[in-house]
């Protein structure tokens, strides 16, 4: 990891997959890339097998594109729809067994904090809400009770996406699903309310109706982790396929849900919040000086 | 045979625009030329969805996308 381990070595650029030439030439290594710029610029995750039209898969697309340090993180992910494209991108992936994603990533962050004791090592999870809040329920409050210092963010589809349709704890009560016939009958668990009593000191909570605002909700989740405790983003990202949107309604669905539950949410503590507006302050100053120059 | 998108781009280059490129799920999709202020697809990644389209003509009333079957190999 870090900016050495990305570079090709001199004489080995002819030899390598020209996807990866382009990534070192026009890619985020090294850079900040403003998230507005997509298009612009060879992104960090590649080709994918998931759906057509899966927003799980465009909360992947600008969550690369978000990092604020791509060649010092790492992420971990696990059974599910979301590692279909974690593992097809120029950063580190670990695949924890189903459950053990915030276990794994403990183990991780507190490995790296000892083997560079001065450097900004970066954990991210990214899993389903049945990786986080049901199977791996107990692993997901543990690592936040510890107040371990890496993000977590659940895409939640609200289903069991990549087997065929069972239903979630947060799945709304009342869908009927697949294999959910009779209609699920409780309520969806309220995972940012958990996150905040559980100790994390950035909680979000946000459907992809704005890339920057993503973005930006991303980068002050990993800001926040790497100073001061667990961090909590929940992403609605939605199943075309087992919720039957037809996937040009996708980004329709995603702004209707913005209206209803999954309003615009962010909660952090007080010196988290002095922590952000001071690195925000201090970016704006110096975009105004780039535009000045 | 499948669908991908194609975008019309004398129309596009018109706006000033890049709203579909922010929105695709997919990535190096949907991509934007600065210097012909458009967007053009990269047939080969596309997978049909249409969120380009709703995001070009519906909401935006632009109608510069237009879905079109190509053949493999194509
Ligand atoms: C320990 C264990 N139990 C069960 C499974 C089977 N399994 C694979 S993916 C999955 C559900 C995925 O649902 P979710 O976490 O919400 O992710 P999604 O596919 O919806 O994105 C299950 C139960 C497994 N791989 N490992
Ligand atoms: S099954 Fe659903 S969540 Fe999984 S890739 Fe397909 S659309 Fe996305
Ligand atoms: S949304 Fe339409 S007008 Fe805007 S960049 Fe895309 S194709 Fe061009
Ligand atoms: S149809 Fe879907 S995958 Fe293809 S360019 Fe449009 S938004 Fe992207
Ligand atoms: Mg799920």
């Amino acid at each position: 990891m870090g900016l050495e381990y990305v570079k090709i070595s001199p004489g080995f650029e002819k030899y390598m997959p020209r996807d990866y030439v382009d990534l070192v030439k026009f890619g985020q290594f090294g850079k900040e890339i403003d998230v507005m710029q997509l298009g612009q610029f060879k992104e960090l995750v590649e080709e994918h097998p998931m759906c057509a039209g899966c927003y799980m898969a465009y909360f992947i697309r600008v969550f690369y594109a978000a990092l604020p340090k791509p060649e010092d993180t790492i992420v971990l992910g696990t059974a599910g729809c979301a590692r279909l494209a974690l593992s097809q991108a120029a950063v580190p992936f670990i695949y924890g067994n189903y459950g053990d994603t915030n276990a794994v990533a403990s183990g991780l962050k507190r490995a790296l904090s000892i083997r560079f004791p001065d450097k900004d090592k970066d954990v991210v999870v990214i899993a389903g809400d049945g990786g986080l809040m049901d199977i791996g329920f107990g692993m997901t409050m543990h690592s936040w009770f510890r107040r371990e210092k890496f993000t977590t963010i659940m895409v939640d589809n609200e289903v069991y996406g990549n087997t065929g349709g069972q239903e979630s704890g947060m799945s709304p009560k009342g869908i009927q699903l697949k294999m959910a016939p009779k209609g699920k009958q409780f309520d969806k668990i309220n995972a940012v309310e958990l996150a905040q009593v559980a100790g994390c000191v950035y909680v979000a909570r946000i459907s992809p109706t704005n890339p920057k605002r993503i973005a930006k909700v991303i980068r002050r989740a990993i800001l926040a982790a790497r100073k001061f405790g667990p961090t909590f983003i929940h992403a609605y990202t939605s199943c075309n396929i087992e919720y039957s949107i037809p996937t040009r309604e996708v980004l329709a669905d995603a702004r209707a849900r913005e209206k209803k539950d999954f309003k615009f949410y962010e909660w952090m503590t007080d010196e988290v919040k002095e922590y952000l507006e001071e690195i925000e302050r201090k970016e704006k100053e110096k975009a105004k000086q780039e535009v000045k120059s | 045979m499948y669908f991908v998108a194609e975008v019309n781009e004398k129309e596009c280059a018109k706006y000033n625009c890049k709203q579909c490129v922010l929105f695709c799920p997919e990535p190096n999709c949907l991509n934007y030329k600065q210097s012909d202020h458009t967007a053009w697809v990269w047939a080969d990644r596309c997978k049909g969805c249409e969120i380009c389209v709703y995001v070009c003509s519906d909401l935006l009333k632009r109608h510069c996308i237009e879905m079109v079957m190509v053949k493999t190999g194509d």
